[in-house]
């Protein structure tokens, strides 16, 4: 005979406001399998705890019901609760009376109390039909997966790797370093981007543990954490990168010319190149669109210059496959289009340029040879319009979150024009400064002084052209009037986005994606690195806008994580799968086509007893099923059962009320 | 309609070439002219098969029996019969090389007062979509029916929809033969006679009989042919056909105009999953 005990907590006022907790309790005594009812203010607190370990003993009870919060919050408590007391954690239900009941029914007490004693009576139908289940070891395979090389890609890669865990780094472009290899000097400290970001390249492509595919997209995620498979596509490169030097003879040679991307379009690169001088690995690649051997089959200048024979016009994408036990995705951002502001006169007027426009001119690596220059006439500015929160902040037009960076990077910039040309003026249009961070108001203030910058608070209206300047008219909020001011150029700190493929990436994975498209944490505040899937991590501007300090925190936040879950052999799984009952199961493979994970395979079995005749059924590794009970709703002769759900757990549930 | 002699020629061929182990088809019963199956063995016995408005039974249902299981099989289908036996090659109960398959583009079959069918009436696809060789026409033009039945079944308010099947299930007598005679129902071991499954416990209670009707109609939703095997199988004239028909008529409407097993590997709609997939239906 089963003796469930019932633990009803108050959750402070939480429950108890709205559930009438002590009519619970007198309800769930009146179930004859009750043999121990009690409420208690907070049943997750160490005493609350005690009650129910000490009522194990003294009321001999073989399973146990906790009426409170979600079992997301405290099943986890709870579970060891009963191990501490010798009873198998899984004897444990918990009837979720808060976000069920109290919370949702604020307005009636009396419905939400009776709707509490229906969990409980729930619960306690189910907990008689509990099974004692065990846990589940499986090995890991310890190797990690990162996607995407910028910044937070090679620190994650760099620390996993420095744990002498091997890692997979995949990246989409030829080179790695992201849009930091893009940078000029940066904030706070005005340090040159290229020579701090350089040497961690250069580890990466010498790092004993790290396999870098350059070039490269991840197809295909299968398994679940500890055993993954990854499949990657390595874009065909026409150049074989074993034998290939990097002299350089191919591009220079290279009659084609493109725009630029690393350059922002300022100037062009050739059908064959490597993205820019310091690019890891620092091997060409051919740009299958634009080469017109490849497209047109005439040229084939690259090979002929080639002393080491290296070009190949045939060469095929491959497919790879790697087994890795975790994956930290750090694919970084786009920068948004400001199209839309037309009133700025986007498009039309060529002295209106990107942030990360003006960053490459500046660079010292850049095109103009780190002079800012017009666009129009190739002169020098001198007085410069800086605009922030061009498509932050803004929901009618752009996206209504800030993107963090750009009042940074815009002071940023006033230093680096002010260093340039001597002589310039900068002009801000700001909304408000946000400078939060260690040393960062101490460097706006700063640079407010020696920059000797116009700050002017509130939105621009509208730029037109005057001859051969640009006129900006906005409102000065602080003196209530509206301003004009005429400018050689004009800059836009235009915002961050999420990467384009992100959402397809996200599906792809099995994560998930907010609506800008940023990839989404598992919590908030309590886990910003994981995401919902276990062992997949986030690292970057991925997850959401930030700058370099804040993204390499975050990349190596993730390699901690990486590394503690691969601290031990195997890994321990919940014992809560699916099994199948192959007498029962007639081989319609519905479930092998269903299972999001990979998990069922198919098995022969004899046809009877002793029948030399076989016939096939279905088959779940262990390893790899999740419990997510979907084979079980599919299969119409209930041959598949999820241990912890069972179809007389469930039944017992339905009559229970 | 009438392919006896053709049936004789290929069931005779099949043989002589040793390409089957057993024809399955129609004979007469011996008493009248309605038809049982047939499952031929040799040579000698072909004369028997006949088939003609009065082939009604879908034999895609006799696949599933030890005399053909894992043998080389002739078998005659008609459009609805074809259906059926398309799903049970897409859910893997029957392998398409050890079937010699006689698709008919069937004109219809009739019932025993020599009334062409409901179902064949409403038929969408009269010319089987799996054969080997086709005997007829398959050039049929159809249109998607709602038939009276359903329309009324559609009028009726929920609380009066219940009630009519609370009458109609207190004629049922839990004896399963429409689950055995539906091609479809192939369970190993079928949901409802399982121990644990106690909702469809308890002889022959009206509880027990909506409890077991309505798993049944859902686990051929999307599925069910319209063969009307379980109808002609019912002894207690249970009007089995409004379940299917309702449930053909809502996934018909809400999903993509999706008619089951006309496609090889199509395993119905409540089989895969998109986005776009309406909910609204659901009581
Ligand atoms: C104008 C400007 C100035 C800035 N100045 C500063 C500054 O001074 N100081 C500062 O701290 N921060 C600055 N930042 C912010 C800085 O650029 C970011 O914080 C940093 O680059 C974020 O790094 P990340 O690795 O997350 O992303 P990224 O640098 O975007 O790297 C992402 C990488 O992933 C790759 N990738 C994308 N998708 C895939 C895929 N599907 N598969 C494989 N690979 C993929 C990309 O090719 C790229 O290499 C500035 C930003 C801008 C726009
Ligand atoms: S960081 Fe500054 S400029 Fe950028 S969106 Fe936020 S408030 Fe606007
Ligand atoms: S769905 Fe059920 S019957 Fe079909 S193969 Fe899977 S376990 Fe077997
Ligand atoms: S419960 Fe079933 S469908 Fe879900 S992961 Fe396990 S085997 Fe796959
Ligand atoms: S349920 Fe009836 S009509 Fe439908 S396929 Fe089965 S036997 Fe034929
Ligand atoms: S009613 Fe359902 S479980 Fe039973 S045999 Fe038919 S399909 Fe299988
Ligand atoms: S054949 Fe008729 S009587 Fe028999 S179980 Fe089916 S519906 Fe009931």
């Amino acid at each position: 005979m089963a003796r469930v005990g019932v633990f009803v907590c108050f959750c402070g006022a939480n429950i108890a406001d709205y559930v009438d907790v002590p009519q619970v309790v007198e309800e769930a005594k009146r179930i004859r399998e009750v043999k121990f009812a009690i409420d208690y203010k907070y049943m997750c607190s160490d005493p609350g705890q005690q009650q129910i370990r000490d009522a194990i003993a003294q009321h001999r009870l073989t399973s146990i019901v906790v009426a409170a919060c979600s079992p997301r919050m405290h099943e986890k408590t709870f579970r060891k609760a009963l191990s501490d007391a010798g009873m198998n954690p899984y004897l444990l239900e918990v009837a979720n009376i808060r976000e069920h009941s109290s919370w949702v029914h604020q307005k009636d007490k009396k419905a939400a109390t009776e709707k509490a004693s229906d969990l409980v009576r729930m619960a306690v139908a189910k907990s008689i039909a509990n099974e004692q289940l065990h846990e589940i070891s499986v090995p890991v395979t310890k190797r990690a997966l990162v996607i995407g090389g910028g910044i937070a890609g090679i620190q994650a890669a760099l620390d996993i790797a420095d744990a002498r865990i091997p890692v997979v780094l995949v990246e989409k472009s030829p080179s790695i370093g992201g849009k930091m290899a893009q940078l000029d000097e940066t904030f706070p400290t005005l340090d040159c981007a290229q020579c701090i970001l350089t040497p961690k390249m250069v580890d990466v492509a010498s790092h004993p543990y790290i396999e870098l595919i350059p070039y490269s997209e991840v197809l295909e995620l299968q398994g679940f954490v500890g055993n993954y498979k990854v499949k990657i596509k390595k874009k065909a490169s026409y150049v074989n990168f074993k034998t290939c030097t990097g002299c350089g003879a191919c591009w220079q040679k290279c009659p084609v010319k493109v725009d630029n991307e690393y350059n922002m379009g300022i100037d062009k690169r050739k059908a064959i190149y490597t993205p820019f001088p310091q690019a890891v690995p620092n091997k060409p690649v051919i740009d299958a669109e634009h080469c017109t051997m490849l497209t047109k089959g005439k040229c084939g200048i690259c090979a002929k210059v080639c002393e080491k024979g290296s070009i190949d016009y045939q060469m095929q994408d491959e497919i790879i496959e790697r087994e890795i036990g975790a994956v930290v995705v750090a694919t970084g951002y786009d920068m948004w289009d400001p199209k839309p502001y037309e009133e700025y006169g986007v498009g039309r007027f060529k002295d209106i340029i990107t942030s990360l426009e003006f960053e490459r001119m500046v660079s010292a690596n850049g095109p103009t040879n780190g002079l800012p220059l017009r666009p129009s006439d190739g002169k020098v500015p001198k007085n410069v319009v800086f605009i922030k929160c061009v498509g932050s902040r803004d929901e009618a037009k752009g996206i209504s979150y800030c993107s963090k960076i750009c009042c940074m990077y815009t002071t940023k910039h006033t230093i680096l024009l002010h260093h340039k040309v001597h002589d310039s003026h900068a002009y801000v249009f700001y909304m408000d400064i946000r400078a939060a961070g260690k040393g960062y108001e101490e460097f706006v203030e700063k640079a407010q002084v020696d920059t000797g910058t116009t700050y002017l608070r509130g939105r621009v209206s509208k730029i037109y052209k005057k001859g051969d300047k640009l006129m900006v008219r906005g409102e000065d909020a602080q003196i209530g009037q509206v301003v004009e001011v005429e400018a050689d150029l004009v800059v836009l700190a235009t915002a961050v986005s999420a990467p384009k493929d992100n959402p397809d990436l996200a599906r792809l994975l099995g994560i998930s994606y907010d609506k800008y498209g940023y990839l989404s944490e598992a919590h908030p505040k309590l886990r910003p690195v994981e995401t919902a899937k276990a062992g997949i991590f986030l690292a970057g501007c991925t997850q959401a806008p930030k700058d370099i300090p804040e993204t390499v925190s975050q990349a190596s936040a993730c390699a901690a994580k990486v590394c503690g879950l691969f601290a031990g052999d195997t890994m321990k799984k919940d014992p809560m799968i699916s099994t199948v009952n192959t007498e029962y199961c007639s081989g319609c493979q519905n479930c092998v086509k269903v299972c999001p994970y990979g998990a069922i395979v198919t098995d022969e079995v004899p046809f009877g007893h002793g029948s030399k005749e076989l016939r096939t059924v279905a088959k779940i590794n262990e390893g790899v099923c999740q419990g997510c009970g979907s084979c079980v709703a599919i299969c119409r002769s209930t041959a598949i059962n999820l241990a912890g759900f069972t179809d007389p757990q469930i039944i017992n549930e339905i009559v229970s009320i | 309609m009438d392919y006896t002699k053709q049936i004789q020629e290929i069931a005779t061929r099949l043989f002589a070439e040793d390409k089957i182990d057993v024809f399955v088809g129609y004979r007469l019963t011996g008493f009248d002219d309605n038809q049982v199956p047939a499952l031929i063995r040799e040579s000698k016995d072909v004369p028997l098969l006949v088939f003609n408005q009065k082939s009604v039974f879908n034999l895609s249902n006799y696949l599933k029996n030890d005399h053909t299981r894992n043998k080389r099989v002739g078998l005659v289908v008609k459009g609805c019969d074809s259906r059926s036996l398309n799903l049970l090659l897409t859910e893997s109960q029957v392998k398409r090389e050890k079937l010699y398959v006689v698709g008919i583009a069937c004109e219809g079959v009739v019932d025993d007062a020599g009334q062409k069918m409901q179902n064949c009436l409403e038929c969408m696809v009269p010319a089987a979509v799996v054969y080997d060789e086709l005997l007829g026409e398959a050039n049929m033009e159809r249109r998607f029916i709602i038939n009276a039945d359903i329309q009324d079944m559609a009028a009726k308010e929920l609380v009066q929809r219940r009630e009519y099947f609370e009458e109609v299930f207190e004629n049922c007598i839990r004896c399963n033969a429409c689950r055995h005679s539906c091609p479809l129902c192939y369970c190993a071991k079928c949901c409802i006679d399982q121990e644990t499954a106690t909702l469809y416990n308890g002889a022959n209670t009206t509880s027990s009989a909506f409890h077991a009707l309505m798993t049944w109609s859902l686990h051929l939703a999307g599925r069910c042919v319209d063969c009307r095997n379980c109808e002609k199988a019912c002894p207690s004239h249970l009007p089995l056909h409004l379940f299917h028909k309702w449930n053909e008529r809502v996934i018909y409407e809400n999903f993509q105009e999706h008619l089951a097993g006309v496609h090889e590997g199509d395993r119905g709609a409540f089989y895969k999953y998109s986005m776009q997939d309406p909910d609204d239906f659901i009581m």
